[in-house]
């Protein structure tokens, strides 16, 4: 009697039609790259654009082997950027700087968004200063971050770290502040000591804008890693495709730009994964 | 464990100049339904407010077998109009919130849910989330969910107004059962005369805004009535007559 009960919620059965739809759906997402890159290879091997401007996909494939699996001659000179075989240390070098300036973020950013979510004390003294520095473009940080840190790796962390926080921030601050006053006032009454408000109540109900805060936020950590790798880093990605654009290697930039996709894209795959238990509640 | 004798003296409520309860007087006895009834708009929802702690009283007092109360605390289980669930959580962790809050052990919290969820016909459904129950079905799961700590005096703000006419036919009976079950002070507020009348041991009259009582009289049918009690002529004279003193109040 349960099943069929629960049969009789609208939602449910609609669901499952949905889902029956994408199976062949998704496939759809495969498609387009695949004309693209038939276009691109017709376009390179006809000679519509010049190698220097636009190499063929299957130079680009070459180097992108060459990159991760090439006999490697790495790290030869000091401060010069490697690149075949390099692959994995550059990737390696921009995960961690990503990955750490990301949870910084995602922790400072969550402390402050509560605050401000939580005491309208703390959020008439914060949110224009938040405001204003929100507003600041984020290459408007790299000269200060140079000054401050040096070239090289605290630059970019802290590019990143910049770039990472204000999602989380406002994600946090935002949703924390909507929550229903009767989710509040029911724990309460039902007994939740006030310190523990956060935790039970308002954590719970904001997860999932925060969780959108958090795929946001790092996805925006991952781009700024280039920015920050700008600074003058010799390891990373964007170190390599720097030094590819000093030495006119269009197809190494090329290299890059697919690494920062895939890895961007395979970032947000398993960060959904994650976290989707976590708000399944809120689910359609 | 407290009688629930849940009293109320000269409660005045006024938001800066707009005054909304005038100085209520109301005592509810201990294990009865006190059905408070009034016109729409007229503060029903201010006083339950105020009575569960929500919100500060501008003058008069809250008391609770005699000890005077500030500040919500799960003495006083209040279900409101849309329900208290957290939509977050399945029903049997809803359940268990109340007990879980006053750290109680995961086996007597087992027990006490599990308890729950039969006396609201929900066993096939402790691990649905919210939005997967049917609007009675939720409203029963919130007063459950405040149940589960065993409160003295349940403080309920239109519980029903929300469902249709026949399920709130059976929410009235499955409640009158329940508190058949596990007597507690009730104080029931509403604007409809015939759940007043179905529910409540007493009513309360409140006036137009601001409120004050204007009447309380006992309903003159057993604890035992159920729909049939819908067709019973002394039952509809008293309706009709009700609804006039509300009208005019």
């Amino acid at each position: 009697m349960a099943a069929a009960l629960l049969e009789e919620v609208p939602g449910a059965t609609a669901v499952r039609r949905r889902r029956g739809g994408t199976r062949y759906r998704r496939l759809l997402g495969f498609a387009v790259p695949l004309v693209m890159l038939g276009l691109w290879q017709v376009a390179a091997s006809t000679g519509l654009f010049p190698p220097r401007l636009l190499p063929a996909p299957s130079t680009v494939g070459e180097q992108l082997w060459s990159f991760f699996f090439g006999r490697t001659g790495t790290l030869t000179l000091q401060g010069v950027v490697p690149f075949t075989g390099a692959g994995p240390e550059h990737l390696l070098a921009s995960l961690r700087r990503c990955g750490v300036s990301w949870v910084l973020a995602v922790c400072v950013g969550t402390v402050v968004g509560l605050a401000l979510g939580l005491s309208s004390i703390a959020r008439d003294l914060l949110d224009p200063v938040l405001n204003a520095l929100r507003a600041v473009p984020l290459f408007a940080w790299l000269p200060l971050a140079l000054v401050w840190f040096g070239i090289g790796e605290g630059s970019a962390r802290a590019i990143i770290f910049v770039g990472a926080l204000w999602p989380v921030l406002v994600a946090v601050g935002d949703s924390t502040a909507r929550v229903p006053r009767v989710h509040v006032e029911t724990a309460r009454m039902l007994g939740t000591p006030r310190r523990w408000l956060w935790r039970r109540v308002y954590l719970p109900s904001a997860l999932p804008e925060v969780v959108t805060g958090l795929r946001l936020s790092l996805t925006l950590a991952w781009t700024c890693v280039i920015v920050g790798e700008l600074s003058g880093t010799t390891l990373g990605v964007g170190a390599m495709m720097n030094s590819a654009r000093e030495s006119g290697r269009t197809d190494q930039i090329v290299v890059g730009i697919l690494v920062f996709a895939v890895v961007g894209l395979l970032a947000d795959l398993v960060l959904r994964a994650v976290t989707r238990p976590w708000v399944r509640w809120a689910g359609a | 464990m407290s009688a629930g004798s849940l009293t109320a003296a000269g409660l005045v409520k006024a938001f800066g100049d707009l005054r909304v309860l005038d100085g209520v007087d109301l005592q509810a006895r201990p294990g009865e339904v006190l059905a408070v009834l009034g016109p729409s708009g007229c503060g029903k929802s201010t006083l339950l407010r105020v009575l569960a702690g929500f919100e500060t009283a501008t003058a008069g007092t809250v008391s609770l077998d005699g000890t005077a109360l500030t500040g919500p605390s799960s003495e006083r289980g209040m279900v409101a109009q849309a329900g208290g669930l957290f939509p977050w959580l399945t029903l049997r962790d809803n359940l268990a919130f109340g007990p879980r809050a006053h750290g109680r052990g995961e086996t007597q919290v087992r027990a006490v849910v599990d308890d729950l969820l039969k006396a609201t016909g929900l066993e096939g459904f402790a691990d649905a989330l919210p939005k997967q129950l049917s609007g009675g079905m939720r409203q029963r799961a919130a007063i459950a969910q405040v149940l589960a700590n065993r409160p003295p005096v349940l403080l309920l703000d239109e519980p029903f107004g929300a469902l249709d006419a026949q399920t709130r036919l059976r929410m009235h009976e499955w409640l009158r059962a329940l508190l058949a079950e596990r007597p507690t002070t009730t104080l029931l507020v509403t604007h409809d005369v015939e759940e007043a009348l179905l529910l409540g041991d007493r009513l309360a009259l409140l006036s137009n805004r601001p409120a004050r009582v204007v009447e309380e009289l006992a309903v003159p049918f057993g604890a035992d009535r159920g729909r049939q009690v819908l067709a019973d002529p002394d039952f509809v004279k008293l309706k009709s007559e009700v609804l006039e003193r509300v009208l005019a109040a």
